[in-house]
């Protein structure tokens, strides 16, 4: 069994590029479960439910939660023992980024980024987070990026304990970007297979959250 | 609020510069509010960051002061801006965020447009703010409850930020993990 668990921001891209039935695709062929935790489901189709504006677009994420495209991580993991985690792994996260004069810590990451690094620690099978925003995977790539950009942007100086990033070094993550790039690849999508059509999928999950970078997406393209 | 003084200097250098009637100036508070968010999180200092924002937005638009219930607002603002100013100075920090929130309470009080239209630019402040605060390096989800904003409408605004670009986000060659999603999506 394998996992993709989902944080709410791939999810967010993919709906509101209207490509979210590609993961119906993707799921079909997978010898695996995609998984949503409780805080992430809060994010892409509780809260947003509520929303006139984005109400369609939780009833999209609803139904193939419906379908049991998603599977929450509930039905797989203990509810409590996830949360705990959730907790250590928010605990852990807030320590590794201190301004270096006075010690002070900056809490960077919430509860749905947590939960589903919770869920990949805990599940015991081999998995992958999906998630496009960039401060959780520099925070267990390269923390000593994201210390340099933060230092950039506040003028203090910044320390990283390396000691506490130590437990996260085997996480894998990808973004909705590289989903994409495969569902292309593989011919899920209803759009004609070329290099113009590669390109908005990618630049346009990128206007809607996706931290991917021109260059990356030009390098994507001489792929194919 | 956890960093009073520093609060207490930007609400000063925040009248002024509404009196003077320098948008410019306010947007530099404002900035300077931002940095210190980040690091402290402190709910006190982001309503201040987007009041602050806001205002500036507000002098920006000169039709406003042609419109029913501008003066009222105008003086709303200063006397609670002062309100404000004098309760951080007696340490009544309670007083303090009252008076603060007075402010934006007082746009239900404008009939006609204005009200609606200053309101839209407090809500496009919070959205704005957070951007600012993602582009500081909190995560989308952090940011989004630190404002109070929906993860929907931050993600339009996060597309739009250049740090992407920046050689530092890139924490992993493109092809290595394209590799992974291979891999595992086989």
């Amino acid at each position: 069994m394998k996992y993709l668990i989902f944080d709410a921001g791939p999810i967010i891209s993919l709906t509101m590029n209207g490509v979210l039935g590609v993961l119906e695709k993707l799921r079909e062929n997978f010898d695996g479960e995609f998984i949503l935790t409780s805080s992430v489901k809060k994010e892409v189709i509780d809260r947003p439910l509520k929303i006139k504006k984005y109400a369609l677009e939780a009833i999209q994420v609803q139904t193939l939660l419906d379908k049991k495209i998603f599977r929450m991580a509930e039905e797989i993991i203990d509810r409590q023992a996830l949360e705990k985690e959730t907790k250590r792994i928010l605990k852990i996260s807030s320590g590794i980024l201190r301004v270096s004069h006075t010690g002070e810590k900056i809490n960077l990451i919430q509860e749905g980024e947590a939960s589903c690094i919770a869920f990949s620690l805990l599940c015991g099978q081999e998995n992958i987070i999906v998630i496009d925003e960039r401060t959780t995977r520099l925070l267990t790539e390269a923390p000593q990026n994201l210390e340099s950009i933060m230092e950039k942007k506040l003028h203090i100086p910044l320390t990283t304990e390396p000691s506490l990033t130590k437990q996260f070094k085997n996480l894998k993550f990808i973004r909705s970007s590289e989903i994409l790039f495969i569902a292309y690849k593989k011919n899920l999508l209803p759009f004609k297979k070329d290099r113009q059509t590669l390109d908005a999928l990618l630049y346009g999950v990128k206007t809607k959250g996706t931290a991917i970078s021109s260059l990356e997406i030009e390098e994507m393209k001489k792929m194919i | 609020m956890e960093e009073e003084e520093n609060i207490l200097r930007i609400l000063i250098e925040t009248k002024k510069a509404f009196q003077r009637d320098d948008p410019y100036e306010l947007k530099q508070l404002s900035n300077q509010t931002i940095h210190s968010a980040t690091v402290s999180q402190d709910a006190d200092n982001i309503i201040v960051a987007v009041l602050i924002y806001s205002l500036g937005k507000v002098l920006e638009r000169a039709n406003y002061r042609e419109m029913s219930g501008w003066k009222e607002f105008y003086k709303a603002t200063e006397e609670n801006l002062d309100s404000a100013i004098n309760s951080l100075q007696n340490k009544d920090i309670e007083k303090c965020r009252t008076h603060l929130g007075k402010i934006r309470n007082y746009l239900n009080k404008i009939s006609g447009n204005l009200g609606e239209y200053i309101k839209d630019i407090f809500r496009k402040a919070e959205i704005n703010k957070a951007f600012k605060i993602y582009e500081h390096g909190l995560s989308s989800e952090q940011t989004a409850k630190l404002l109070g904003v929906s993860l929907w409408d931050l993600s339009s605004y996060i597309g739009q930020s250049t740090i992407s670009e920046a050689k530092a986000s890139i924490s992993m060659p493109v092809k290595k993990r394209i590799k992974i999603a291979e891999d595992f999506l086989e």
